[in-house]
């Protein structure tokens, strides 16, 4: 994807410019990066009430046919046989050569022999390339309604849709118009993702936003996706990034036959890690980006892939890559631009699992 | 919208400077703040500092990106706000006064005349 290609829009477009929204490029898309009331604002609405994202920009592959649990089983990391229709199930897709995380990708089984892939915006390709099926992201919208109240304040919008529990996939109407909804997301919240066709996306935006849910711009989403220790791709898993160091194992369906990766995965299994994903909890409000060196007692250990602010701990908080020497509970210094950042080795989720 | 009071002067680097009986009072515009988004940590300088115009004496922090602070002017840091270390949100609220970052004494009179009008800035921001 070239920086020159011209941005995709979202059906969802014209409701973000009505609200007010700043949009930025993200993954060959135009999407809002926060509304008016600002990220912070957006990120303690989720964790305290409940809030809407237009996550459109992720790409849905249909899957389906006799061959499609096959195709996918045999492909994938996860194990799909744990689960079944009218669940979903988060998976890797694997370089078969070193066991890059070329993909992660939530997978809903819709029935029997129909599934819709999720992949990352813009991995769509290689996810079609290494599976098959058709993309159907031009045809829908996907709204992510999440935070402790999200599946209440649904109710009144869907009743149907907001009894959908965690990790089920269920298709309902609303209004007489058939919607996928999923018990997924990616905050740490409770809520469900809801694919909706183009022509009635704004209809149940609209009507979702008018039942008190706060929209909330993908600033929000990473803020809120890296106090929940969540990876994003392109920064905790990607080329040269392995489940294993990301701390992901338990994508990974190791009694199964074959999957793409899996020699590498298993050759890196026995041979141990390089160097594995930490939390970093820092002193004060100062956050560590991407790219910060790590030291420990003078030596570089590592480097932070994501680094923020947390709105609800009120300091600083990281992921980074470090040699497995380094674990919880041990002192470390991130470099921030010359300044040295003290900081503590904590295991994610930063906030306690609710 | 964003704002751009006439009483003050302006620098390319989209900061603000209000000339003070000490000296001059510095922030970031309201349409700096507005591209930043939500500020949660400003560097300040050292007061006593000596800087020179042009040059990094501070950053901004938000939650999407690290911005520097340049001196609009050479001088001496006689001042830097101490809110900002527990509310660094003012930037935001009050660009032009509660979120103000430090104020120095100049040390080159011609520093000012080359800072622009609110006119001329709206322009810049407009383009």
């Amino acid at each position: 994807m070239t920086s020159d290609a011209p941005l995709q829009h979202s059906p969802l477009d014209a409701a973000h410019v009505a609200l007010g929204a700043k949009m930025v490029g993200f993954g060959g898309w135009s999407m809002p990066v926060a509304y008016p009331t600002g990220t912070i604002v957006e990120h303690l609405a989720c964790r305290n009430a409940a809030v809407v994202f237009d996550v459109s920009h992720l790409g849905t592959v249909r899957v389906s046919g006799p061959d499609a649990f096959d195709r996918l089983q045999s492909t994938l990391t996860n194990d799909l046989a744990k689960i079944g229709p009218g669940r979903a199930q988060y998976t890797h897709l694997l370089d078969d050569s070193d066991g890059s995380v070329l993909d992660d990708i939530i997978v809903w089984w819709i029935d029997a022999t129909t599934f819709d892939v999720m992949p990352n915006a813009s991995n769509t390709d290689r996810v079609v390339a290494a599976i098959g099926g058709i993309e159907t992201t031009s045809q829908r919208a996907v709204l992510a309604v999440q935070g402790p109240k999200a599946n209440e304040l649904l109710a009144a919008v869907c009743p149907a849709a907001a009894a959908v529990g965690r990790f089920r996939v269920a298709q309902v109407e609303w209004n007489g118009v058939p919607i996928t909804v999923a018990g997924t997301g990616y905050t740490g919240e409770r809520g469900v993702e809801i694919a909706v066709p183009v022509a009635s996306a704004q209809a149940l935006w609209d009507a979702i936003v008018a039942a008190g849910l706060m929209p909330a711009g993908l600033g929000a989403r990473d803020t809120l996706r890296l106090e929940a220790g969540l990876p994003l791709h392109g920064h905790e898993l990607g080329p040269g990034i392995t489940p294993l160091q990301a701390g992901l194992g338990w994508v990974v369906g190791w009694d199964k036959p074959s999957f793409l990766g899996k020699t590498a995965l298993e050759r890196e299994k026995a041979a141990g890690v390089h160097r594995h994903l930490v939390g970093i909890a820092t002193e004060g409000r100062r956050p560590a980006r991407e790219g910060s060196v790590v030291h420990a007692d003078g030596l570089v250990v590592g480097a932070v892939t994501s680094g923020n602010f947390s709105p609800i701990l009120e300091h600083g908080i990281a992921l980074a890559f470090v040699d497995p020497s380094i674990t919880p509970g041990g002192s470390i210094s991130i470099d921030v631009r010359g300044t040295p950042l003290p900081g503590l080795i904590v295991t994610p989720p930063f906030l306690p699992k609710h | 919208m964003t704002t751009t009071p006439d009483t003050l002067l302006y620098s390319t680097d989209h900061e603000w400077v209000e000339i003070t009986p000490s000296g001059t009072r510095i922030g970031i515009t309201d349409y700096a703040q507005d591209a930043l988004g939500d500020v949660v940590y400003v560097s300040l300088p050292t007061v006593g500092a000596t800087v020179t115009k042009g040059d990094t004496f501070g950053e901004v922090e938000s939650t999407k990106s690290v911005s520097d602070l340049f001196a609009p002017v050479s001088g001496v840091v006689v001042a830097v706000n101490p809110a900002l270390a527990d509310s660094p949100n003012l930037v935001n609220e009050d660009p032009y006064g509660a979120g103000w970052i430090c104020e120095i004494a100049p040390s080159e009179p011609s520093d000012i005349d080359e800072l622009m009008g609110a006119a001329q800035y709206s322009e810049l921001t407009q383009q």
